[in-house]
């Protein structure tokens, strides 16, 4: 039970987490274009985060 | 003590910190690829590999009709020139290009050039040679001496060096060269000590060129002891939408004598109404020699009138006249010419040495190669609107022409010319199982920069999509290293 309440609660963090990664991420693109795109595609940032917060409201 | 500081928190808390952790150095780290702290970064680009190739940086090759990415795993350039750009967060001063590529030119394709972009309103790229095979040969077959990163070769061995050379062509007494250094030497991306004098000099007259002519042109005028006074008229058709600025630039041995601008406030782009300017150059008591008037024009502005002091007024590498009524005729001292004829209304027959050449076809370029033997070839076009371009000089009347210019090893030059002496700035790419690899420096510091990006050129002269050949340059990599201020000399200084 308290397992799986760590694992619930680590599954909404790293969701949260990808979310600001996001949000910083877009921030420093608005404000530096190529900043970060010119490494790598924010879209698998956006497909990760996705999925985090759809498995987090599953496991909810 | 730190044990129980640790067993304090709680596992939320110590997770947050652990990924507020990750964050900060992700964003530290991506910042610290935007300022570059140290000055010094390098992007390079596989053009073989899946992933990790670094696009993100290098992008790919245009125009896409010029690339051929289906025959190889790499690019292959099929057609002249190609361009592409490189992101950079900041500005960098140098830029050390190194290429990976395989040679798949036949020998009427000696010249590799890379270059960047320096100037977007007459697109001229700063060029550095990748491949001469030109060189290359004689670098084999005539006596070589490699000195202060310069190459000198000689066809017979008059010199144990480039300085003991140098001092003698600045007396203008060369071995072997009894009618004058310009016609036993040639160079390539070297400007020699060497100053030009015209051997046929007479007074010179004031002369009106009211033939008009389209976008950027250059000019050498030959002064002594004479003033220098150039009116110019320009006309702003007002076909394009963008702003077009007048910059003319007088310069001498490649320093700025004077320069002349008028800004465009572009009230009616894309109208169709035409606006007339004028510009006036007059210069006294300039020292005898060569000047070179750079004329900075987007093609929406045509040079409508030249009123000259001086006669001695030679276009060099270009002309583009346009609305000019009835035949034309010019004269050029190349023995081959370029055209390109953008309006159906102006393909033609052109004379060209004495021989007719047929220009049949709209945006592409004709080599035309004359076998007169004159130094002097006259060129009659029925119409205008026409790009006529070469490596040596134009000019409304045969008194006009001059080129002070030495002779190039370039795609056209011939080891049966009279050349005994060759001096050239140039490091011939090492080769490999086939794949060459060369290296070439960029000052950035004048380099165009739009958007973070710097537009780079690889340049094969003469080599067309259209001329059925298989010949290409089969591209594998490209490195670029960065070189700029690290940023405690930004703060500091």
């Amino acid at each position: 039970m308290a397992k799986d309440l760590a694992i619930n609660t680590s599954i909404r963090e790293i969701f949260y987490f990808l979310s600001i990664l996001l949000f910083v991420f877009i921030v420093l693109e608005i404000i530096w274009p190529n900043i970060i795109l010119a490494y790598f595609n924010l879209n698998y940032l956006f497909l990760l985060c996705f999925l985090g917060g759809l498995i987090s409201l599953i496991k909810k | 003590m730190i044990k129980s500081f640790w067993l304090k928190w709680s596992f939320l808390f110590k997770f947050r910190l652990f990924l507020g952790l990750i964050l900060f150095i992700i964003v530290v780290l991506f910042l610290y690829l935007k300022i570059v702290p140290f000055g010094r970064i390098t992007y390079s680009r596989d053009y073989t590999a899946k992933f990790n190739s670094g696009k993100g940086f290098i992008y790919s090759f245009t125009p896409a009709e010029r690339v051929d990415l289906k025959s190889s795993d790499a690019p292959l350039m099929i057609g002249d020139p190609i361009y592409f750009s490189l992101f950079t967060p900041r500005t960098f001063d140098k830029a050390k290009m190194t290429i990976v590529y395989r040679d798949n030119l036949s020998l009427n394709k000696p010249l590799v050039e890379a270059g960047v972009l320096v100037d977007n309103t007459i697109w001229r790229y700063d060029l550095k040679p990748i491949d001469n095979k030109g060189l290359d040969y004689l670098m084999l077959t005539w006596h070589k001496i490699e000195e202060n990163g310069h190459l000198f070769l000689q066809k017979n061995d008059n010199y144990s060096s480039l300085a003991e050379w140098e001092k003698d062509l600045a007396r203008g007494e060369l071995k072997g060269c009894e009618s004058g250094p310009e016609n036993c030497l040639a160079v390539y991306n070297y400007n020699p000590p060497y100053n030009y004098q015209m051997s046929n000099y007479r007074t010179a007259v004031p002369i009106v060129l009211d033939k008009p002519l389209r976008g950027a042109h250059q000019f050498y005028v030959y002064l002594k002891n004479e003033v220098l006074r150039l009116d110019m008229s320009f006309v702003d058709l007002n076909q394009g939408l963008k702003p077009a600025p007048i910059e003319i630039i007088l310069s001498k041995d490649n320093k700025t004598i004077t320069t002349r601008r008028v800004d465009d406030a572009n009230l009616s782009p894309g109208s169709g109404l035409i606006e007339e300017k004028q510009i006036l150059i007059e210069e006294k008591n300039l020292a005898a020699g060569v000047y070179k008037v750079e004329i900075k024009i987007s093609d929406d502005v045509v040079i409508k009138k030249i009123i000259s002091s001086v006669d001695r007024l030679a276009f060099i590498n270009k002309v583009w006249p346009v609305s000019s009524n009835g035949e034309l005729t010019l004269y050029t001292d190349a023995d081959y010419l370029q055209v390109k004829a953008l309006n159906p209304a102006s393909l033609q027959d052109i004379s060209f040495g004495g021989q007719e050449f047929n220009l049949n076809e709209t945006y592409r370029q004709f080599d035309f190669k004359t076998s007169a033997i004159e130094q002097i070839k006259k060129i009659k076009l029925k119409k205008d609107d026409v790009i006529l371009e070469n490596n040596g000089v134009f000019a409304w009347a045969p008194n006009s022409l001059f080129n002070p210019s030495l002779p190039k090893v370039d795609r056209f030059f011939s080891v049966k010319t009279a050349a005994k002496y060759i001096v050239a700035d140039y490091k011939k790419p090492s080769e490999e199982e086939g794949f060459k690899t060369a290296t070439v420096e960029f000052d950035l510091k004048g380099a165009y920069r739009e958007k973070g990006k710097y537009s780079f050129m690889i340049s094969v002269p003469g080599l067309k999509i259209e001329d059925s050949t298989k010949d290409n340059l089969e591209i594998y990599e490209i490195k670029i290293e960065l070189r700029g201020r690290t940023l405690w000399q930004k703060i500091w200084q």
